[in-house]
């Protein structure tokens, strides 16, 4: 023992880090208070105690900068420790690690799902703690980690800070540094993944990480980031001039560079309206008519082969002359993976939007992006089976001008491109339809065909009373896939929705697919995400469409998919306004379960102010399909923010991609995904891949 | 000299402790964050702790048990706090029949839960005439210093 805590003393001092790292211990019995403070302090941590759950949540509430940790023990007179453990990560996005005799798997499992990042049991030894300031890298890192990880790892993080002063948090649980691809690890890091800490310095803790120092984007510097980029406007948004306006000491163009990337979608979200805009303006014309030219060739599927596919999708664009369509960037992104290829890419154009991401789906494995485009003949079906693994990623990002972001976007993206979805967010609507979205599948290199298919999705389903503009479609159609999903159906009703390129979405469309309208939702764009807050929208309708409004919040900005379980909540609930607030830990998720799935996005909608979260599932998508509703999917978008590729990737896919691997779907790997999800109870990835997908089947 | 002498009866007390499963490795943890930390009185401080938290839980409890309805999940949250308490300060065997206390709690077996109470009390009781000594010969070896 002594020698241990020697070497871990001396260890700490090394790296400084651990030493002094401030700890909550929390605990009303005395004689293990005392203790637990005593090994505490022999790992030369600050430590801060008090018998009561109550006074501790005072003190993290009032000094919520003033920890790094917080250690609880379960059972307390005056609160549960399981509360204090959920009020901590909602409020605090501060590492809990819990503490009990009780070692039972039931209460340890209790402890995971409500976000916890260890459980120690009593009596606590001196190795153990020695270890525990990695939860506080852990989490601080995970953004990063994430993104630098195979892209696949990615957090939503700024989502969480985004979400709002509420913090809520929305973990993802993020791969963890080691990118071990186990479950334990999104367990754990569920709660450490929340990227709330990351504010607080996490300068500190880059020792811990074996990569080079990280800025950490605190909810702070997102929000300047925000500011710079709305400033400068979607067009001009680059790196340099972003760094420019953010005026940060430390903070590099590849810093920028890369969180850009990651906030594809919050990006879209915020710009949503100017893409809107555009999309009216520039789109609605030039777009459409190559969108026109795109969707005569559109049947045309072709699978994409690597991952350049994107490339060519975007150089597609670019030909066309539509930089505006950052989205096939963005498409590109997506299928880095060569998930594309597989299947039929189809990329959305949105109209006016960009939107196009990618969501990647899969972890790497194959990622099936779905271009939308034309619903009909998208038979992306096929490589859905391929695509087994089964992502779909796709994002729409309706920029324009952006193209240069997508394009950085897609680099970052390379490992797993959530979806994003971008909408365009006109503010208004809530949950708006989507208006026009135009798929463009993305043939191979050359080809590059695709319609348009604008997809206004409207929630009809949901009250629709707003319309989501832009974007989004895709997420219904991913829904609708969804459901479809096993049969295929929705591909065509998909289609078939997307023919009619400025009509909408609708459930109509929905219906034709076979997939009930109900399922249909969508959810769009980002704007459109807002309908989370209505919420339900697609909700209801749905079942699955989630949408992310960024424009409400831009300060949203991200949705983090993490957290299954609350998204189950929602789901469950239907309430929209629940949302999840609560952090949406990935790894528990991933670890417990399948069932939540849907974790992936949690989120969205901490807020029902801030509107919005995107994510909401719709829950089941078809009824048919999914039988468990609270599989279904939640989309995930993020609103504001969305979801960073990097965020997305880590979400969940890799986990859920191999759920989705199973897919059966014929949409892409997307509704395979999907499917797989649903039929495996893991709404995560099916929900994401889900919206993709139905995007893309919309398209 | 007597410090010496002391100071191996102190030992030989812990030893006997250790040897009979009264108290645990966890115990012997305290004594070297004291020994090594530059804690002095820490273990005094935690065995008091101990002593008083777990005579008052003992007292809780058998007020509990007398009660005409006996309120299981009351009982229950005691012993589990006892059995915390006592796994922290390595108090084996008041550990080990919390465990079994806690079993016909959670059967609801009340004369179970009495006869337990007093198999706690008196691991206890010895536990801490044990104690008792240690700190009395920890005293008297510090006075000779």
């Amino acid at each position: 023992m002594r020698s241990d805590g020697r070497n871990g003393g001396v260890g700490r001092t090394r790296n400084q880090f651990p030493v002094g790292m401030r700890v909550l211990a929390v605990d009303d019995d005395p004689v293990c208070l005392k203790v637990l403070e005593t090994l505490l302090r022999r790992c030369q941590y600050h430590v801060t105690t008090t018998n009561q759950a109550v006074v501790a949540l005072t003190m993290l509430r009032e000094n919520r900068d003033l920890f790094d940790l917080v250690i609880s023990d379960v059972h307390m007179p005056d609160m549960d420790g399981f509360k204090l453990l959920e009020l901590v990560g909602l409020e605090m996005d501060l590492p809990v690690i819990m503490l009990s005799v009780n070692g039972e798997t039931k209460t340890v499992m209790k402890g995971i799902t409500h976000g916890a990042c260890d459980y120690l049991l009593k009596p606590v030894r001196l190795e153990e703690l020695r270890n525990i300031w990695q939860h506080v890298v852990r989490r601080k890192f995970s953004n990063r980690e994430r993104a630098n990880i195979d892209g696949l790892e990615e957090c939503h993080r700024p989502s969480n800070a985004d979400f709002d002063n509420v913090h809520s948090q929305i973990t993802c649980g993020s791969p963890d540094q080691s990118g071990r691809p186990s479950k334990k690890r999104k367990e754990y890091h569920s709660e450490e993944e929340d990227e709330g800490d990351d504010s607080n310095g996490q300068e500190n803790e880059d020792p811990s990480a074996p990569k080079k120092p990280r800025v950490v984007w605190s909810t702070e510097l997102h929000r300047k980031f925000v500011a710079a980029v709305n400033q400068l406007g979607i067009d001009k948004a680059v790196p340099k001039r972003i760094l420019e306006l953010m005026n940060v000491e430390k903070l590099t163009r590849e810093n920028v560079a890369s969180h850009l990337q990651a906030r594809h979608l919050p990006h879209f979200v915020q710009f949503i309206p100017a893409l809107a805009i555009l999309r009216t303006d520039m789109f609605s014309t030039k777009y459409r008519l190559y969108l026109k030219r795109l969707s005569h060739q559109a049947s045309i599927v072709a699978a994409l082969g690597g991952s350049d596919p994107f490339m060519h999708m975007g150089t597609f664009e670019g030909l066309q002359g539509y930089q505006a369509f950052t989205s096939s960037s963005g498409l590109s992104s997506f299928s880095p993976q060569g998930l594309l290829n597989r299947n039929n890419p189809t990329s959305f154009v949105l109209q006016g939007m960009a939107a196009s991401r990618p969501i990647q789906i899969a972890t790497g494995n194959s990622t099936i992006s779905h271009s939308i485009g034309d619903a009909n003949k998208y038979h992306l079906s096929l490589p859905g089976n391929s695509r087994q693994q089964g992502s779909v990623a796709q994002g729409l990002t309706a920029s324009v001008g952006q193209v240069q972001l997508s394009q950085k976007w897609i680099h970052e993206e390379t490992d797993d491109l959530s979806s994003i979805l971008s909408v365009n967010g006109l503010a208004n609507g809530m949950p708006g339809t989507l208006q026009n979205v135009t798929n463009s599948p993305l043939l191979q290199q050359d080809l590059v065909e695709c319609r348009q298919a604008k997809v206004v999705i409207q929630p009809s389903s949901p009250t629709s009373s707003d319309r989501l503009e832009g974007t989004v479609g895709v997420s219904s159609s991913l829904m609708d896939s969804h459901a479809s999903q096993q049969s295929r159906l929705p591909l065509s009703a998909f289609s078939t929705s997307a023919l009619p390129i400025d009509g909408s979405f609708g459930n109509k469309s929905i219906a034709e697919l076979g997939v009930k309208p109900s399922g249909g939702t969508n959810i769009c764009a980002s704007s459109d995400l807002r309908v989370a807050r209505d919420n339900k929208v697609g909700a209801s309708s749905f079942g699955s469409g989630i949408l992310v409004s960024p424009e409400t919040a831009p300060n949203q900005k991200y949705l983090s998919f993490g957290g299954g379980s609350n998204l189950r909540q929602n789901m469950d609930g239907g309430n929209p306004d629940r949302l999840l607030d609560s952090k949406l830990v990935w790894s528990s998720l991933p670890i417990s379960q399948p069932p939540s799935l849907i974790g992936s996005h949690h989120l969205m909608s901490q807020r029902p102010n801030n509107g919005s979260l995107g994510a909401r599932l719709i829950g089941q998508v078809t009824p048919s399909d999914s039988t468990a509703a609270p599989q279904t999917k939640v989309d995930m978008f993020i609103p504001g923010e969305m979801l960073t590729p990097k965020n997305a990737s880590d979400l969940s896919f890799p986990k859920v991609q191999t759920e989705f691997s199973s897919s059966s779907c014929s949409f892409d790997g997307l509704l395979n995904s999907i499917i797989k999800v649903e039929k495996d109870d893991a709404s995560f990835s099916d929900g994401l891949g889900c919206d993709f997908y139905s995007l893309g089947a919309c398209i | 000299m007597a410090a010496a002498a002391l100071r191996e009866q102190l030992n030989t007390l812990l030893s006997s402790m250790f040897a009979s499963g009264m108290v645990d490795e966890q115990f012997q943890q305290l004594q070297m964050l004291q020994d090594d930390g530059g804690t002095p009185g820490f273990v005094a401080e935690v065995v008091t702790l101990f002593c008083d938290d777990a005579d008052r839980i003992i007292s809780e409890l058998a007020a509990l048990l007398e009660q005409p309805a006996v309120d299981f999940d009351k009982v229950d949250a005691y012993v589990h706090q006892l059995k915390g308490s006592s796994a922290s300060v390595g108090a084996q065997k008041v550990k080990f029949t919390c465990l079994q206390f806690r079993q016909l709690c959670q059967d609801k077996n009340r004369d179970g839960c009495i006869m337990a109470l007093a198999v706690v009390r008196n691991e206890f009781y010895d536990l801490r005439n044990k104690f008792q000594t240690m700190l009395q010969l920890e005293q008297q070896i510090q006075a000779q210093q």
